[in-house]
């Protein structure tokens, strides 16, 4: 039989085998998988099919879909129409959700470790024995070296929030989550000028610059899809990005930013705006505190020196200024998603905010809005235990200036543990996150899980990170879930409510986290705080939603009809001053720059490239790289280069070549690309994997973790990986 | 002699004590949201009998106002709050400042 995942792949194709992909052989476990691995040929008898609401969970987004169920097998994934934040469509990704479900290298029964780390000898075991291990272990750790002594990675999904409450309530606070390696920064910079992370109203914004993010590519809905429609209507898009990515292919200016500069450009779009007086004087007077000290601070900081720094001339910078300043309030300078880029990424995202601040957008239409009411209740669960004997602080506390407590930063963890100071932690409890491709500097991930004694993971496929581990549980896909009820807001679209419940029945042994918990929970007298089922908790959250539960039935998401715009009329900022903080007070009292100074990027190193990383429309993170779909469209990754910086390493396109930093190396094929600046190199997270069981990648590409060196933004403690310098040659040279 | 050193070590002792509760002004804020949570959420919640509370419900200053000024002292569940130690008031002083509205980490509903 040929596998339709061997033969190439047309949209037709792609469709037809959403439903049934692979070869049976190599597939073990019970019977449905086995039988939605058959061709379609072999179910054509098959009742009327069953179509059934679900939201996908191949990213972060939550799209509304439409499963479509033959004989106990979701043969089709169609997008919710209904589903406003998405705008009614499912993307690629989201239609391989399917090969996520039916997928022969899924995690399919509990694991323990026989070999050394990383061997790759595991022991099938039950259950039941899987549980008794785990919780032993972990309350041996937390007996010897405190609760504390574990540390949780509660990943981003929608049970996640059980592996918060279960950290709490075993009584650990060393949580570190994925958002260390992805939007911290962003969401400080916006915390501390707006006193919230806001929502961009890009579907009705006239003007938008875009730095540092490629939202038509790494797609977030609505925002990918109200962009296009936005230009339709006459949007002006500027992006500012040292890669030709999608974004800039489509927008009407694009310049190729020197890497790291960016804080300089909007230092002197802010010094057009001031020292021109192009902003609303009457709103700064009412809601803006510090426009003085800004006018005064960014004197020094003129298009002609900004020109200097970030390459993008003067001239354009002044009419860029007077234009956005033109359009505003219904322009936009875009928050972005991930901003784990540099050592500065909050201050550099301060300067962004300050000229949002300036624009006068926030909480109107076309600008900066503020999140919505969703309505959905905590449900009331029993209050947490208190262990006296516990450290008073987190392991990372005070490693950088102004970390969120909960979420941590992975890369300070990391050194912490290392250096088991200020105290030991020796287990690790992982749902669903994967540091060693996520996080920069794999090796010295390895070093700190050699300080561990205990590593569990629960995740869908074997990770890396799953592969380190000693014991590894199956997770199931979110088509076989049913999950706590979400709030989604959509920017403009919506604030809307879903809740999963499972399309199919879970395979293989797979089990939720939740009833994974339940039953640590349980073993460790834990278990009042886990005494409830998930309908009783959705019972508690839809509280004060009494026509929810009703609308998801019948539509597959609730919509709340709360307000959009003008929220903060008569209200104040959740800020020092009250205001919009353009100058941050708090900062200034921590001996933080309350204004953002601008600290120039370190220069490359002769014949050294800066790696600067970025999504593509395929991947999410480094999970999506082995979807029997998706790896079809990129099954390997490579390294972007440009053919002048080619040409002077005597390198053509498709040559293979050795990749290496101050901490790792890798190989990878190169690609030639005019769209990326002649000092830069980009390559696609995900591939260079360790773990033989993601049978697709293993041996292809290099990874991205392994290069990276391992700096953070100094105040929230955001992994730093744009911060990297790496040597590139031709294979067998070095 | 004996007397003196008793009289050293008991002087040692407050002082040692006294700058213990003055380093504790604000004391252990995770202590204070177990406190605060066991102590408060039977009546400060969602269609509780008192008013729905959280640190997120005042700025720092104002709970600066509320400890610095005793003014718990003034509530109607005075009772409640004579019933607990200055360690746990200093706690959950800590919590209700650290997460204040204003704060650099407001408490989100739960």
């Amino acid at each position: 039989m040929t596998s339709p995942i061997d033969t190439p792949l047309s949209r037709r194709s792609f469709l037809k085998w959403s439903g049934a992909a692979s070869a049976a052989a190599a597939v073990g476990g019970k019977a449905p998988v086995l039988y939605a691995l058959t061709p379609d040929e072999t179910k054509k008898s098959s009742a009327k099919p069953d179509t059934r609401y679900s939201v996908c969970g191949m990213c972060l987004n939550a799209c509304g879909l439409v499963a479509k169920v033959e004989n106990g097998v979701i043969t089709k994934l169609d997008p919710n129409q209904k589903f406003l934040k998405s705008r009614g469509m499912l993307c690629a990704r989201g239609n391989a959700g399917i090969q996520q479900l039916y997928d022969p290298d899924r995690l399919k029964y509990p694991m323990l470790r026989k070999g050394e780390r990383g061997e790759g000898r595991w022991e099938r075991i039950s259950w039941d024995q899987a549980l008794d291990h785990a919780a032993a272990k972990l309350m041996e750790i937390a007996e010897r070296y405190t609760r504390c002594g574990v540390m949780f990675t509660p990943g981003s999904d929608s049970q996640s929030l059980f592996v918060h409450w279960f950290a709490e309530v075993f009584g650990s606070y060393n949580v570190t989550t994925h958002e260390s390696s992805c939007l911290l920064s962003r969401n400080r910079a916006y915390l501390d000028t707006f006193g919230e992370v806001p929502f961009a109203d890009i579907l009705h914004t006239k003007y938008i610059i875009i730095v540092g993010a490629n939202p038509f590519e790494a797609l977030i809905t609505p925002d990918s899809i109200d962009l296009m429609t936005a230009k339709k209507n006459g949007c002006k898009i500027v992006v500012l990005d040292p890669r030709f990515t999608k974004t800039a292919g489509l927008a009407h200016e694009w310049y190729p930013i020197r890497p790291g500069t960016d804080m300089a450009f909007f230092l002197a779009l802010s010094h057009v705006i001031t020292t021109e007086k192009l902003y609303n004087e009457t709103y700064a007077l009412e809601k803006l505190s510090g426009i003085e000290q800004l006018t005064d601070h960014v004197l020094q900081y003129t298009p002609e020196w900004a020109e200097k720094e970030c390459e993008i001339p003067a001239a354009d910078i002044r009419r860029i200024a007077r234009e956005i300043a033109a359009a505003a309030p219904t322009a936009i300078v875009y928050p972005g998603r991930r901003t784990s880029d540099y050592i500065n990424s909050t201050q550099m995202r301060r300067s962004m905010a300050i000229v949002n601040a300036l624009l006068g957008n926030w909480d109107t239409p076309g600008g900066l809005l503020a999140a919505r009411q969703v309505g959905l209740s905590g449900p009331e669960l029993p209050e947490a235990p208190f262990y006296d004997d516990n450290p008073e602080n987190r392991l990372d506390k005070g490693m950088a200036s102004m970390m969120f407590e909960e979420e941590g930063a992975f890369k300070h963890m990391r050194d912490a543990i290392i250096s088991q100071k200020p105290y030991p932690v020796k287990g690790w409890f992982i749902y669903r996150y994967n540091p060693l491709q996520s996080a920069a500097n794999r090796q010295k991930t390895i070093e700190m899980m050699k300080q561990l004694d205990f590593i569990v993971t629960v995740d869908i496929a074997m990770s890396d990170t799953a592969w380190m581990s000693d014991l590894i549980l199956p997770a199931p896909s979110v088509l076989e879930r049913q999950d706590p009820a979400s709030g989604l807001q959509g920017s403009a679209a919506c604030a809307c409510v879903v809740a999963r419940d499972p399309v199919v029945p879970a395979l293989f042994e797979s089990k939720p986290i939740f009833e994974i918990l339940k039953g640590l929970a349980g073993r460790m007298k834990l278990g009042e705080y886990f005494d409830f089922t998930l309908e009783e908790y959705r019972k508690q959250q839809f509280k004060l939603l009494p026509d929810a539960e009703c609308a998801i039935q019948e539509d597959g998401v609730y919509y709340n009809p709360s307000k959009l715009y003008g929220i903060y009329e008569g209200k104040i900022y959740k800020t020092l001053s009250k205001k919009i903080e353009i100058y941050n007070e708090r900062y200034a009292q921590m001996g933080v720059d309350p204004l953002p100074v601008y600290q120039p990027p370190a220069s490359n190193p002769v014949n050294q490239f800066r790696l600067v990383v970025g999504r593509n429309a395929y991947f999410t993170h480094c999970t999506t790289q082995n979807n029997a779909l998706l790896n079809q469209l990129m099954p390997d990754n490579s390294l972007w280069m440009h053919p002048t910086a080619a040409k002077k390493l005597n390198l053509k396109d498709g040559d293979r070549v050795e990749v290496s930093s101050k901490v790792g190396k890798g190989e990878l094929s190169i690609s030639l690309n005019n769209g990326i600046r002649e000092d830069t190199v980009y390559m696609a997270s995900g591939f260079g994997v360790l773990s033989k069981g993601l049978t697709r990648i293993y041996g292809k590409g290099a990874c991205i973790a392994e290069l990276i060196e391992d700096y953070a933004d100094a105040i929230s403690g955001n992994m730093a990986m744009h911060e990297t310098f790496i040597q590139v040659a031709r294979k067998g040279t070095v | 002699m004996k007397r003196t050193i008793l009289t050293l070590v008991s002087l040692a002792l407050i002082l040692v004590f006294a700058g213990s509760l003055l380093a504790a002004e604000k004391g252990n804020s995770r202590k204070g949201k177990y406190t605060f949570r066991k102590g408060c959420r039977d009546c400060h919640v969602e269609g509780g009998k008192a008013q729905e509370m959280s640190p997120a419900n005042k700025t720092q200053a104002q709970w600066d106002t509320v400890f610095a000024k005793d003014k718990y002292k003034e509530f109607p569940c005075k009772a409640e709050w004579d019933k607990l130690t200055p360690e746990d008031i200093s706690d959950i002083y800590a919590y209700m400042y650290e997460h204040a509205f204003d704060s650099p980490s407001p408490a989100k509903c739960k």
